[in-house]
């Protein structure tokens, strides 16, 4: 995480995501998925060939590229399609977009009601016997049931959860690196699920997105660093009001 | 008889001749180059992240002093700080004080200066990289017995106070910086902290505590922790790489 200014003079924390090795491995057509749209499977970091069987490495082998760490599905219209194979790049995102991201969360393993739920327990003292950091009561005496998904010590974290509607202020295409603003669930290295964010405020947000997506042996030339509007650039001199 | 070794000088007397004084050569290229001093936020911290992330952020924090010079300071030196202010009369807000903390690393590098203005402590938190200063002078460079000089809050106030209009005191480049090896005397006790403990190595500090009290304090020192192995953190081989990349691009 790093800071960044904006050109008034406001600080921002920013999360730095790199594009690791994505390839779009698969195909999956809407009436093969069952689903409302079509699927593109895409795999992440490279890892090795070797401890994984045949079978699993059938998908890989069709697409010409690498076993990948993680795989996975995007929902895409029909015209977004793109063919098994491509290397996606950090340029598929611009600067002044929002976007979605999604991580396992750092796993606290089996924790307490306090720590997982946020409850307030009990107090230390004034004659508390043994019960500082328990839950307390778990239903009422009519219910004679205790609810099902009843808040209560369990496995905590290691879970899938998403942070919405992040700003995407700066896109590095020589290092493939994505400055999104704030913070993002998993730990430091941890492999992320980036798309453009569902949110509805967001939805006119993207004026001219790469569509399909961005090609390296295209035409276009980026520079090394696409900024946002309002990112105070360093070669500038000092803020002045 | 011959004169030949002999010169008569203005005075009239018989004087040996004397060759003229050889030149002093002060190679200043050389001197430059023996004093080496990289400013600590670029030292990444011990840690899982990728170094591709520390390369990125020392490239932005290069940019940013070769449009503003940010001089090379310790914890103990006087600086006076100018800052984009919206709110005050002349946009522009000036503040001195003496550097207690220097933290932070990359470009959320901080360092915090302290003063005592119409007998009211004030301590202000800048960061390095941060747009709105407008101009950073080191009035006097030195150094001090310690790293942390965050007892100042707890020693008398007249070794926080500084004149907002001193005159910035000339140092040369060649000299070694001057350490200043003040002893400090405290507020009586209670302290924010027990600055006696072994725990913050303070040796700025002259304790008027009784003896009972010092030896009291030596029971929290953990005298195992000097030789612990996974503690050390040996900088020295990555400081000079990063001074080499460092004065590359800042040449260029």
């Amino acid at each position: 995480m790093m800071p960044i200014w904006t050109k008034s003079g406001k600080k921002h924390a920013v999360t730095l995501l790199k594009v690791q090795d994505c390839h779009v491995l698969k195909y999956i057509s809407k009436e093969e998925s069952g689903g409302k749209t079509s699927k593109l499977l895409v795999g992440g970091k490279n890892t090795s060939p070797f401890y994984k069987t045949e079978s699993a490495m059938e998908i890989f082998k069709a697409a010409g590229v690498p076993r990948k760490q993680k795989v996975t599905t995007f929902n895409v219209t029909e015209d977004a399609l793109i063919k098994p194979g491509t290397p996606l790049y950090a340029a598929h995102f611009r600067p002044g977009q929002y976007v979605d991201v999604t991580a396992k969360t750092i796993g606290k393993g089996f924790q307490g009601v306090m720590k997982r739920w946020g409850f307030k327990g009990q107090p230390a003292s004034h004659g508390q016997t043994k019960t500082h950091r328990r839950p307390g009561a778990i239903s009422t005496n009519k219910a004679a049931k205790v609810y099902r998904g009843k808040k209560m010590p369990g496995k905590m974290g290691n879970i899938y959860r998403t942070s919405f509607g992040l700003k995407v202020w700066r896109i590095n295409t020589k290092h493939d690196i994505i400055y999104v603003n704030g913070s993002v669930p998993g730990h430091t290295n941890c492999l992320v699920k980036v798309k453009d964010s569902r949110l509805p405020t967001y939805k006119d947000c993207n004026k001219n997105p790469p569509f399909p997506t961005f090609f390296a042996d295209g035409d276009e030339k980026l520079p090394e660093d696409l900024y946002d509007e309002e990112i105070f650039q360093f070669t500038d001199p000092s803020v002045t009001y | 008889f011959s004169s030949s070794g002999y010169r008569v000088s203005s005075n009239g007397n018989a004087a040996k001749f004397q060759p003229p004084p050889k030149p002093i050569i002060v190679d200043k290229q050389k001197q430059k180059e023996e004093k080496r001093f990289l400013s600590p936020e670029f030292i990444p911290p011990r840690g899982r992240k990728d170094p591709l992330k520390f390369y990125i952020e020392r490239k932005d924090m290069i940019r940013r002093r070769k449009v503003f010079n940010i001089p090379e300071f310790y914890v103990g030196s006087i600086l006076a700080v100018t800052t984009a202010d919206p709110y005050a009369s002349n946009k522009a807000s000036r503040f001195v004080g003496i550097c207690i903390q220097r933290g932070g690393r990359g470009l959320g590098a901080t360092f915090v200066l302290r003063n005592v203005i119409e007998d009211q402590g004030v301590e202000i938190c800048y960061e390095l990289y941060s747009p709105r200063i407008q101009a950073i002078e080191v009035l006097k460079l030195e150094k001090r017995l310690d790293d942390n000089l965050m007892y100042l809050r707890d020693a008398l106030p007249e070794y926080s106070t500084f004149d907002v209009n001193m005159k910035p005191v000339t140092h040369l480049d060649h000299e070694e910086i001057p350490v200043n090896k003040l002893q400090v005397r405290m507020k009586p006790k209670p302290w924010s902290k027990r600055w006696e403990r072994p725990k913050y190595n303070i040796k700025g500090i002259k304790f008027e505590l009784p003896e009972e009290k010092m030896k009291e304090a030596q029971k929290w020192s953990q005298p195992w922790l000097e030789f612990d192995m996974l503690r050390e953190y040996d900088t020295s081989k990555i400081e000079e790489k990063i001074w080499r990349e460092v004065n590359e691009e800042l040449k260029k």
